[in-house]
C-alpha cells in the first residue's frame, strides 16, 4: 500500500459539500412553505441562487468612487524572455525566506534554517524554501565524479555512477521530511511567535529516484545482513544505522526534488529518502551504503537523536515521526481583520501513513469541528486542511488535532509533558495553541499569540 | 510527578526472561479468542485484531484489546514494551543483541503490519535478477572510504596503534581545545565533551541537563568513530592526526570523563598506552550504557473526542483554558514577535504575508 501513491481526494470534502447542499435544500423547502419540490436538485439550485440576496452582506458598505488610474505595469512593456533563464519570485516576495535563529547553534556550518510555513500554500515546498540542516556545511559536488557504493554483507559489492542510477526504473513520490528537533524549542514553554519557528524544520516535496530495495537486491544481500548504514560524502560523513525491514519498505535514493535535480542544501547529487522517518536518516550526498549485521551506534543515534526522560533514561532508535498538525492561518504571523468568517487552514502529516481526520478547536480543546482536506491525501505527506470559523471577536484558543490512518490521535501538550518530561529535545509532537486576542474594536491589534498549556 | 523508567529496569529483566516463554506459548496457541491475553501480557491473535480494525494498530481500542486497558498507556504500557515479544515492542531479545553491555539493537514492532507488508513484497516475495547497471568493486578498493567502526568495535585500527593518554592530550589541546575547551568543558558556545551533570530532573521547569560523553554516551567506541570521521571540525579525518592520534585523543577525552577501565573503577593514567584494545575494554564501563531503551512511542492513546471533551484533554489538563504560558513580553505588555519590524508595528490586517 505504501508502495504506490494513491491519490484520494478526501471523502470529507464531498461529504461537507453534500451536507451544505442538503441543508440548503431543506432551507428552500421551508421557505416555500412546505410545498413539495420533486425537481432535480440542479433545478432547485438554479432557482435558489438569488443574485440580489447573495450580495446582501455588502449592503451599507461605502463604495469607492475615485476613478482608478492605470499603473506603471499598464503603461510600459515588461521585461522580455530570457532575462532570467532561471526564474525567481517577484521582488515583492522577498520577505518569504528561510530563517534561522543565531542562538540555536554556534556555527553556520552545523546549523538549521526553517521553512516559512505561514507563507506556503498547498502541500509542496518550493526548492528554494526547503529547510536546511547540515553538520558540516554544504558541499558542491560534481555529479560526474560522484559515486554510490553498496558493499558489506552483499554477494557482489557494486559502484554506480549517477547515470547508472538513472537507468533504473524510477519512482516519484511526494513526502514530508521533518527534523525530529522540529518544535524542540517549545518543550519547556513557548518561546517563539511564528509557525516558521515552531514547525519550520520540515518541508514536503516530490522526490524522484531509484527504489532502495532494487539497489540492495542488485548487490544481493546476504542472510546475515540485517542493517544498512548509509553515509554521506560531505565533511560530516553523516551515518546512521537503519534496519533492513525499514530499508526494504518504501525507501529510495532520490536524484530529483520537485522536478529538478536536488538542491545542494538537500544533498545534491543524491540523497536517501526514508519516508515517515527522522530527516537525519535521509542521508544527503549519499556515497556509500554498507550492509551490516549489527547497528553502528554512531554519534547521530546515541549522543544525538535520542530522547532523555525525566528519570535519566533515554529513548533510542526513535525512527518514526509521529502524526502532527498545525494551523498556519491564522497563526502568529497574521492579524485578525475583525469579527466574521475565517477559513482556518493548516497542515497535517504522519510518519506512519495517511492523515485520516483533522479536527480544529476554538476553545482550547473542549469542542472540535472536523476540517476537510483541500489537497490530495497522500501517504507520509503533508495534507492541507481547512475549516470554516465564525469569529465573534472574543478571545479564542485555536488548536488542530490530527488522527492518522493507524488510529493514533495527536495528544495535548500537558499529557505529553507528563509522560515524557521536557528534556527530550526531539519528537515534540503534541498540539500547539494559538491564542486569538479579543477584538475589542481592534484594540488588541488583532493579535494572534503562541501560548502553551 | 513524572513517569519513571529507571525503576522499570529491574522489572524488565524479569520480564525479558519470562517474555520468551510467553512468546513460545503464543505461537503454539495461535487460535486464542479475540482479546485474550497470554498470561495477561498481550493477545496472541493481535494480527487478526488489527486486521479486523482496518489496520488501525494505534487506535485506543485496538491497543487496549491487544495489550489490556492498563498496559496500553504510559508507564504500564512501557513496561510491557520492554518485553521483545510484545507486538508493540521495539526491543530485541538480549540473547541476540548482547543486552545493555553489548551492541544493543532495536527492531520494528510486529504490530506495524504496514511495514512488513511492503518489505515482504519488495524483498522476500520478489524474484529479482540484477539489471547489471553497476560495476563490481573489490572491498579492498574501499579502504579509504570505509572508516566505519561498529558497535562491537569491528573496524577499529589494530591493537598496538595508539599513544599514551598524555600524548593524546597534547594532540587534543592543539586541534580541539579552542572549540571544546582544554578539558572538554566547552568553549565559544561549542559543545562540551565532559560535564558532571545529573540527567535526572524532578520538575518540568528544571534546566535541561547537559549531555556529554561521560554522563550520556552509551558507547566509548562511538567517540573514536565520530572524531576520526568528522573532527577537527574544519579539517575532518586529518591525515596529520592519523589513527594513533585519534586513538590518543579518544583516551584523553575518556579520561576527562572519568570512565573506569576495570571493575575496580580504576581510571586511565597519563602514561597508559591507549589503543583499540583498551578502548574496547572500557566500552562496557560507560556509566550510562544501561539507561537506553528502544523507542516506545506512542505512549499516549487517546480516543478522538468531538464535544465536551474530558477535562484531562482540555486546556492545562484540568479543563482550565485560561491557564497558559506565554513567550517573553515587550515592555508594553504585548507578546514579542520574532519579526517585530514586520509585524508588531503593522496595523490590524492580513499581516505581512498578505494571504
Ligand atoms: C571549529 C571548532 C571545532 C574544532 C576545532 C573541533 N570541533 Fe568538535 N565539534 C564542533 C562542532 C560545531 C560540533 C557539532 C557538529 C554537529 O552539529 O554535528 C562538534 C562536535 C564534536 C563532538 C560530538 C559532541 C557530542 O556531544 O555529540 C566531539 C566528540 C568532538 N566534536 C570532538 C572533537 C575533537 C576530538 C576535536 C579535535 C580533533 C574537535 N572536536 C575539534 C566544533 C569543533
Amino acid at each position: 500500500m505504501t508502495d504506490q501513491i494513491v491519490e484520494k481526494v478526501a471523502v470529507q470534502t464531498d461529504e461537507s459539500r453534500n451536507q451544505s447542499r442538503r441543508a440548503f435544500l431543506k432551507g428552500s423547502a421551508a421557505v416555500a412553505g412546505g410545498v413539495m419540490f420533486t425537481q432535480a436538485a440542479t433545478a432547485a439550485e438554479g432557482a435558489g441562487y438569488d443574485a440580489k440576496k447573495a450580495v446582501a452582506p455588502y449592503a451599507g458598505k461605502e463604495e469607492i468612487t475615485n476613478v482608478l488610474q492605470d499603473q506603471a505595469a499598464r503603461k510600459s512593456l515588461g521585461f522580455g524572455v530570457r532575462k532570467y533563464p532561471y526564474g525567481m519570485p517577484s521582488p515583492y516576495e522577498k520577505e518569504v525566506q528561510r530563517r534561522t535563529l543565531e542562538w540555536l547553534t554556534p556555527d553556520s556550518m552545523a546549523s538549521i534554517t526553517m521553512t516559512p510555513l505561514q507563507q506556503l500554500h498547498g502541500i509542496i515546498t518550493p526548492n528554494g524554501l526547503h529547510f536546511e540542516r547540515f553538520h558540516g556545511g554544504v558541499p558542491t559536488i560534481n555529479p560526474d565524479e560522484h559515486r554510490l557504493v553498496i558493499h558489506g554483507l552483499v554477494e557482489r559489492p557494486l559502484i554506480f555512477t549517477m547515470d547508472d542510477l538513472k537507468r533504473f526504473p524510477s519512482v516519484s513520490r511526494i513526502h514530508f521530511v521533518e527534523c525530529p528537533a522540529n518544535g524542540a524549542m517549545e518543550w519547556k514553554g513557548v518561546q517563539l511567535n511564528s509557525v516558521q519557528w515552531t514547525h519550520g524544520m520540515m518541508s514536503c516535496v516530490e522526490y524522484t529516484g531509484v527504489r532502495l530495495s532494487d539497489l540492495l537486491k542488485e548487490a544481493g544481500i546476504k542472510p546475515e545482513g540485517k542493517w544498512i548504514i548509509p553515509e554521506g560524502a560531505d565533511a560530516s560523513g553523516m551515518s546512521r544505522s537503519i534496519p533492513l525491514d525499514l530499508a526494504m519498505d518504501d525507501c529510495f535514493v532520490a536524484y530529483a526534488q520537485n522536478g529538478e535535480a536536488l538542491r545542494r542544501e538537500q544533498g545534491y547529487p543524491i540523497r536517501l529518502v526514508v519516508p515517515g522517518c527522522e530527516a537525519n536518516m535521509w542521508v544527503k550526498y549519499l556515497r556509500r551504503i554498507m550492509v551490516h549485521d549489527v547497528p553502528m551506534q554512531h554519534r547521530e543515534e546515541t549522543s544525538k537523536y535520542t530522547e532523555l526522560m525525566p528519570d535519566g533514561t533515554a529513548q533510542r532508535f526513535s525512527w518514526y515521526m509521529e502524526a502532527n498538525s498545525v494551523i498556519t492561518y491564522p497563526s502568529p504571523d497574521f492579524k485578525m481583520q475583525g469579527p466574521g468568517k475565517y477559513y482556518v487552514r493548516g497542515l497535517a502529516w504522519s510518519g506512519r501513513g495517511k492523515v485520516a481526520h483533522v479536527d480544529v478547536s476554538f476553545d482550547g480543546g473542549k469542542n472540535w469541528k472536523e476540517a476537510h482536506f483541500t489537497s490530495p491525501v497522500l501517504d507520509k505527506a503533508w495534507t492541507r486542511f481547512e475549516v470554516e470559523w465564525d469569529w465573534d471577536g472574543s478571545e479564542a484558543f485555536l488548536m488542530s488535532r490530527v488522527t492518522d490512518e493507524t488510529g493514533y490521535v495527536q495528544p495535548p501538550m500537558p499529557q505529553m509533558r507528563n509522560l515524557e518530561g521536557t528534556n527530550n529535545v526531539y519528537h515534540r509532537t503534541a498540539m500547539v495553541t494559538w491564542r486569538v486576542h479579543a477584538w475589542e474594536n481592534g484594540k488588541s491589534g488583532g493579535m494572534i499569540e503562541n501560548v502553551q498549556y | 510527578m513524572f513517569n519513571t523508567k529507571k525503576s522499570l529496569v529491574v522489572a524488565s529483566v524479569a520480564a525479558l526472561f519470562s517474555g520468551s516463554v510467553f512468546a513460545m506459548s503464543g505461537s503454539s496457541d495461535s487460535n486464542t479468542a479475540s482479546g485474550e491475553k497470554i498470561d495477561g501480557k498481550y493477545a496472541a491473535n493481535y494480527a487478526e485484531i488489527i486486521k479486523k480494525a482496518d489496520g488501525k494498530y494505534l487506535d485506543k481500542e485496538v491497543i487496549e484489546a491487544i495489550l489490556g486497558k492498563d498496559a496500553a498507556y504510559g508507564r504500564n504500557g512501557l513496561e510491557g514494551k520492554l518485553d521483545p515479544a510484545n507486538p508493540y515492542s521495539f526491543e530485541v531479545d538480549d540473547s541476540i543483541d548482547g543486552g545493555n553491555h553489548g551492541n544493543a539493537q532495536c527492531k520494528i514492532p510486529a504490530a506495524f503490519t504496514e511495514v512488513h507488508e511492503s518489505v515482504a513484497k519488495n524483498f522476500y516475495n520478489d524474484d529479482y535478477t540484477a539489471r547489471g547497471f553497476g560495476t563490481p568493486i573489490a572491498e579492498s578498493a574501499l579502504e579509504k572510504w570505509n572508516i566505519t567502526v561498529d558497535g562491537d568495535g569491528k573496524g577499529l585500527p589494530k591493537a598496538g596503534v595508539g599513544m599514551t593518554v598524555e600524548e593524546g592530550g597534547k594532540v587534543y589541546v592543539q586541534f580541539c581545545g579552542m572549540c571544546h575547551g582544554e578539558f572538554g568543558e566547552g568553549a565559544k558556545g561549542y559543545l562540551a565533551l565532559a560535564v558532571e551533570e545529573d540527567l535526572v530532573t524532578s520538575d518540568f521547569t528544571d534546566p535541561a541537563p547537559m549531555k556529554a560523553v561521560g554522563n550520556y554516551w552509551p558507547y566509548a567506541v562511538t567517540l573514536f568513530d565520530y572524531i576520526r570521521r568528522t573532527m577537527p571540525f574544519w579539517t575532518p579525518n586529518a591525515p596529520y592526526i592519523g589513527d594513533a592520534g585519534y586513538l590518543g585523543m579518544t583516551g584523553y577525552i575518556l579520561q576527562s570523563n572519568y570512565i573506569p577501565i576495570n571493575d575496580e573503577g580504576e581510571e586511565l593514567a597519563e602514561d597508559t598506552f591507549f589503543d583499540s584494545a583498551m578502548l574496547m575494554k572500557m566500552n562496557k564501563y560507560m556509566p550510562n550504557q544501561g539507561n537506553f531503551f528502544c523507542d516506545h512511542r506512542p505512549v499516549i492513546h487517546n480516543a478522538r473526542c468531538m464535544t465536551n471533551c474530558d477535562k484531562t484533554q482540555v486546556g492545562d489538563g484540568t479543563g482550565n483554558i485560561e491557564n497558559y504560558r506565554q513567550a517573553r513580553k515587550l515592555p508594553d505588555g504585548t507578546p514579542q514577535y520574532n519579526v517585530p519590524q514586520r509585524l508588531h508595528e503593522d496595523k490590524p490586517g492580513v499581516g505581512h504575508a498578505g494571504m
